[in-house]
């Protein structure tokens, strides 16, 4: 039996588990990435976004077997890139992370979207950002925290 | 913008944005048992076997028989469980705990075991519920004599469902026995020391005995206030048992399913009206308060005292009654209580004003309450209202009164429009005398000898950013940079009680301790040395005296003040209504830090929009909540209200720090009124008695009109 | 690896689904990993090139039965109403990872993309290491979460025709703006020549055990005028609410009978019926 091999935030490992354990449990037990986060493990918060090969999913919808030869980014390796220094003064500028538990997953999705699109409408950030619950913000420091982002981190993205 | 309110960067920004912010749930497994409940399957049964299987080494099974103090976990009143008691008196109600390492053999085993029931007959419905956990009355006037002259008498039923806090971030906690003997309990909590007294009664031993330390916590809004007491309770004892650490996080289904939530109401209002104006108000209120009494006492208390809105009625009854069934416990949501009560009235008001063919925010305008009025339990308006400049506020962000009047006319075409106002307040702090009499609070400011300051106090940083105002509040007075200033998460064994985070009381309250501290240190600081200062809460001399068994006297210090406008366009084809704009005006007195308040009024703005539209869960007939995944119970999404705009109005209050006062709840609370009257006049103008109002209720109302 | 196998094409995929035929086809893996049915095998069908493309020939586009929601709302050549349906789905998260054919295999009525199968006729290529069949979408789905898939098939592609869609009505009832699950789905296909009806498909989605569609009640209108359908209209409309056994879910099943004679009603009424 081969072990399932990709790449996590850069790094070659190799997963010697089932192919239907869930990535988000992996990540987190295995791989102690703890940004990610179980929210609802239904897909239906985005807490545990992911990014893999480039496109945001979420973890908790994704098994190892289909991980194989991929490549997974999540915020700890996410956080040592230029973009997310760019997010991470759009959010704090605005007060945008309050409890904090769905913010992972939101910096990924902002990062996926932006990756698409640099220069969103704010219609673009709501449906870009529209798989991750936030119960705290009411969305609007979070939308305006990516709009910024866009017009400060021009050609970042 | 005053410099206290000119926002900063939040204290807890750089762990929680980076994902190194460790949850209860992130800190590494390796010798922490996980904890999976064994729940009751009946509404209300007696338990009359469990039968464990053999359980491999290093599992434990845990029950009420494990307990070594008292069965009974310390809330208000001590009715609630630990591990259930003979009998089960909900569907979910914790009977044990599988505890092992290995979290797939937790769940074969408790797969495995059996329990038999003799199952009774539960009670699901609270018009014949004959349990009253809670009865209270007040009143003033001539209740009878207003009747008895009145021109019209209107009687109208109104009725809300649960809400679910839906924190992000499902309750989790751990235990963990230290060497030196001590229960360490930490993990997802509003009020360590609210743990800390039940874990003690738990266990059975003296307060060194126990320390309980908040973690990051993701998200509470009431929900975290009471609920961390059991859990905290049950860990501790399998931690006990197992002696070693126990860890029990929630899947969203139980936290959804067996988590306390906002109790549903029925609220019947019978009203007088005299010469245009309401003379008397005789309010009957009922709370669904589940199977056991948590916090239905005080929920209820507060739920009372805002029974009349913000309106002069002059005379008034207000009954109340939390009942038992057997059903989840219901607690603390945000607003706790005051969303049922002033849902109802702000819709009797608009019912009434429409019934005498006056426009309903003249009609409410005309009742309106201001500084010097008595309020309802016949205490006072000490400091200036400020709603009618609110009320302009609003009107000009959305154009109200135009609009109002504009869809008050037929309206025919697939798509059509509405647009509700609601006015409110949130008395701020705890009810009546709680804070003077029952918390006494205690914080205190550490100087060390390097210059900088630590704050000990026990209220949580749930998001609402009390790691941020605390500091900048004692920074301020102290003239440090805020860097020099910080506060930790609460651990029982390191800070003093300054109370719970409840209320809306944190900031106001123990902000204001800490400001008086802060002063107190800069009169004795001397550079180098370790230095400590304390302060305890005083009540404010203007307060009138509240006495509980009357419900008289000033039942809040100072209120927190709100308008809400929210405009809707209904598809009549599918019932569907999209909001096309949220409109708040709120007072909270002076932002510490305007971003921060800004993100609670927008936050708890868009909860009380879920609450009164899509936010739907009910239990069916044999009390078991149906809704409890996240895609059977729905909360708004980024999409749901895009145009939600927020106001502040500063009405400062002398005795908070620097004119602040409660704001967390405000924002929550009058949604549902708003929401619901704009949907009648989408709807044609009928009058609706209910929320949350779904888009299968629109549709319901459209088909029976159209028969 | 361990409870998996994985395919690189779709001839190893046809050959380990013969072999394995407990293994259940995992594409994108959004409604399975929610089920997460205990011990489970996967056949994991995401690196199978042959599943993950779009064609065109003269009749049909051609969706890869791989293709993901995302991939389909930036081709051209996908038709605008499946495009519309499909950015309804859930959010972006889910649209990245979500396929046509575990769309088509989950079985479920409320599948926003099945909704528009059915209603544009859509055909489904299934295939196997025997060779291949051609089935129309209404004929593989046999009732609740029962398909006509044999255990060693899989299916292959979704063939879309490639016009005759553009005059049309759409609407998903969902409980929220995002991430919502249909709780109604309609969709409407109009078309005439020569001042005669010559389509006029209607599908409802997430109302019963399978998407539906009523081709009979359809035929009380083909070859008519329009002023000829009017007069036809109430007789239309009560026969198909009288067809209408509807089951209830998250909402009653008179609301989304009502809401489905609403949609009806409504298309109608919008080509001038």
């Amino acid at each position: 039996m081969d072990a399932i091999r990709f790449t996590l935030n850069g790094n070659e490992v190799s997963y010697s588990g089932g192919g239907s354990d869930r990535l988000l449990e992996v990540l987190r037990d295995t791989y102690h990435t703890t940004s990610v986060k179980c929210g609802c493990k239904e897909g239906e918060c985005g807490a545990c976004a992911v990014l893999l090969d480039g496109t945001l999913v979420n973890s908790c919808c994704v098994a190892m077997g289909a991980v194989e030869g991929c490549s997974v980014v999540t915020l700890e390796g996410f956080r040592e890139t230029e973009r997310f220094a760019v997010l991470d003064r759009a959010f704090a500028q605005v007060s945008a992370v309050q409890c904090g538990f769905c913010i992972p997953g939101m910096v990924l999705a902002a990062e996926a979207l932006l990756s698409k699109n640099p220069h969103p409408t704010e219609e673009d950030i709501r449906e870009g950002l529209s798989g991750n619950l936030c119960r705290c913000t009411g969305y609007n420091a979070i939308v305006t925290a990516v709009q910024n982002a866009a017009k400060e981190g021009n050609g970042v993205w | 913008m005053e410099k206290i309110s000119r926002p900063v960067v939040k204290k807890d920004h750089q762990a929680k944005m980076s994902g190194r912010a460790l949850y209860v749930g992130d800190y590494p497994g390796e010798g922490v048992l996980t904890g999976k409940m064994l729940r009751s399957r009946y509404a209300r049964a007696r338990v009359l076997d469990v039968k464990v299987p053999p359980l491999p080494e290093g599992y434990f099974y845990v029950d009420r028989g494990d307990v070594p103090g008292d069965n009974n976990v310390n809330i208000v009143m001590d009715d609630t469980p630990v591990y259930a008691r003979e009998t089960v008196e909900y569907i979910g109600e914790p009977i044990g705990m599988v505890v092992g390492p290995d979290e797939k053999e937790v769940r074969r085993i408790l797969a495995g075991i059996e329990v038999s029931y003799e199952e009774l007959e539960p009670m699901l419905d609270i018009r014949k519920s004959d349990t009253v956990f809670f009865d209270y009355a007040y009143g003033r006037g001539d209740v009878e004599k207003a009747f008895a002259e009145a021109d019209k008498v209107y009687q109208e039923e109104f009725s809300t469902g649960y809400q679910d806090q839906t924190y992000l971030e499902t309750q989790g906690m751990m235990a963990r026995p230290e060497p030196d003997g001590r229960m360490f309990v930490h993990g997802s909590m509003q009020c360590a020391y609210y743990v800390h007294g039940a874990v003690m009664r738990a266990l059975g031993c003296g307060p060194d005995k126990v320390h309980i330390l908040q973690d990051v916590t993701g998200g509470g809004f009431g929900g975290k206030e009471a609920f961390p007491s059991i859990l905290g309770c049950q860990v501790a004892v399998a931690a006990k048992k197992a002696n070693a650490p126990v860890r029990c996080i929630f899947d969203r289904r139980e936290d959804l399913e067996f988590t306390s939530k906002r109790h549903p109401s029925l609220c019947t209002y019978k009203v007088a009206v005299k010469d245009g104006r309401v003379t008397a108000m005789d309010i009957d209120v009922k709370f669904n308060a589940g199977a056991y009494t948590t916090l239905s006492a005080v929920v209820l208390q507060r739920g009372l005292i805002c029974a009349n809105g913000i309106y002069n009625v002059e005379n008034l009854r207000v009954h109340g009654q939390a009942l038992k069934t057997n059903t989840t416990p219901s607690g603390a949501y945000r607003g706790f209580g005051a969303p049922q009560t002033f849902f109802a009235v702000e819709m009797m008001m608009d019912h009434i004003a429409r019934d005498l063919g006056v426009d309903s925010l003249e009609f409410k305008e005309a009742h309106l309450v201001k500084q010097g009025d008595a309020t309802s339990t016949s205490g006072k308006y000490h400091f200036p209202v400020p709603i009618p400049a609110m009320i302009d506020e609003v009107d000009r962000a959305c154009d109200f009164r135009r609009k109002h009047r504009e869809y008050a006319l037929p309206q025919t075409g697939r798509y059509r429009k509405g647009i509700g106002m609601s006015m409110y307040f949130h008395g701020a702090g705890f009810t009546g005398s709680g804070e003077r009499d029952i918390i006494k609070a205690v914080a205190r400011l550490h100087k060390y000898p390097d210059g900088t300051v630590e704050i000990l106090a026990s209220n949580g940083e749930i998001g609402q950013g009390l790691r941020t105002t605390f500091p900048k509040i004692v920074a301020n007075e102290l003239n440090l940079p805020l860097e020099k200033v910080y506060y930790s998460h609460p651990d029982t064994a390191r800070v003093p009680d300054s109370g719970p985070t409840v209320a809306s009381r944190s900031l106001m309250t123990v902000g204001e301790l800490l400001r008086r501290a802060a002063i107190q240190l800069r009169s004795v600081w001397k550079d180098g040395e370790d230095q400590i200062v304390e302060e305890r809460f005083r009540e404010p001399d203007f307060v009138i005296p509240f006495y509980l068994d009357k419900f008289q006297g000033d039942a809040y210090p100072t209120y927190a003040w709100a308008v809400n406008a929210i405009e809707v366009e209904l598809d009549t084809l599918t019932g569907v209504t999209k909001i096309l704009g949220a409109y708040g005006s709120f007072d909270v007195g002076t932002p510490i830090d305007y971003n921060i308040v800004m993100g609670q009024m927008e936050g708890g703005f868009l909860q009380g929009i879920g609450y009164a539209s899509i936010e739907k869960m009910d239990y069916d007939a044999r009390g078991r909540i149906r809704n409890n995944s996240f895609s059977d119970y729905l909360i708004p999404t980024t999409k749901d209200v895009p145009n939600l705009q927020c106001m502040l109005h500063v009405e400062k209050y002398p005795d908070g720090p620097y004119g602040a006062k409660g704001a967390g709840e405000l924002p929550l609370v009058g949604a549902p009124g708003a929401y619901v009257e704009a949907m009648e006049q989408a709807l044609g103008g009928v009058k609706l008695n209910h929320a949350p109002f779904t888009a299968e209720d629109a549709l319901a109302v459209l088909t029976k009109e159209a028969k | 690896m361990v409870n998996g196998y994985a395919a690189s094409s779709l001839r190893e995929a046809l050959e380990l689904r013969r072999t394995h035929p407990e293994a259940v086809p995992y594409a994108g893996g959004t409604d399975l990993m929610v089920e997460n049915r205990p011990g489970v095998t996967y056949l994991f069908l995401n690196r199978v090139p042959e599943l993950k493309t779009i064609t065109e020939d003269d009749r049909y586009v051609r969706i890869g039965a791989g293709v993901t929601f995302t991939q389909a709302l930036a081709d051209d050549r996908v038709p605008r109403l499946m495009k519309e349906a499909v950015s309804r789905i859930a959010a972006p998260a889910i649209r990245n990872a979500g396929t046509f054919g575990g769309n088509l295999g989950n079985g479920s009525a409320k599948a926003d993309s099945v909704l528009i199968e059915f209603v544009s006729d859509a055909k489904l290529r299934l295939v196997s290491l025997d060779g291949e069949r051609i089935v129309d979408v209404d004929q593989f789905y046999l009732g609740r979460k029962k398909l006509d898939l044999a255990p060693d098939e899989l299916i292959a592609e979704i063939l879309l025709p490639r016009t005759g869609l553009e005059q049309y009505n759409y609407q998903k009832v969902g409980g929220r703006e995002a991430l919502a699950i249909s709780r109604v789905s309609f969709a409407g296909v109009f078309a005439q020549k020569d001042g005669k009806i010559t389509n006029i498909a209607a599908a409802f989605g997430a109302v019963s055990d399978t998407v539906l569609r009523f081709k009979d009640i359809e035929s009380m209108l083909l070859g008519k005028t329009i002023e000829e359908a009017k007069a036809l209209k109430a007789d239309y409309l009560a026969a198909y609410a009288g067809r209408m056994q509807l089951t209830r879910g998250r909402v009653s099943a008179e609301y989304r009978k009502t809401v489905c004679l609403n949609l009806l009603g409504e298309f109608l009424t919008k080509q001038g019926i």
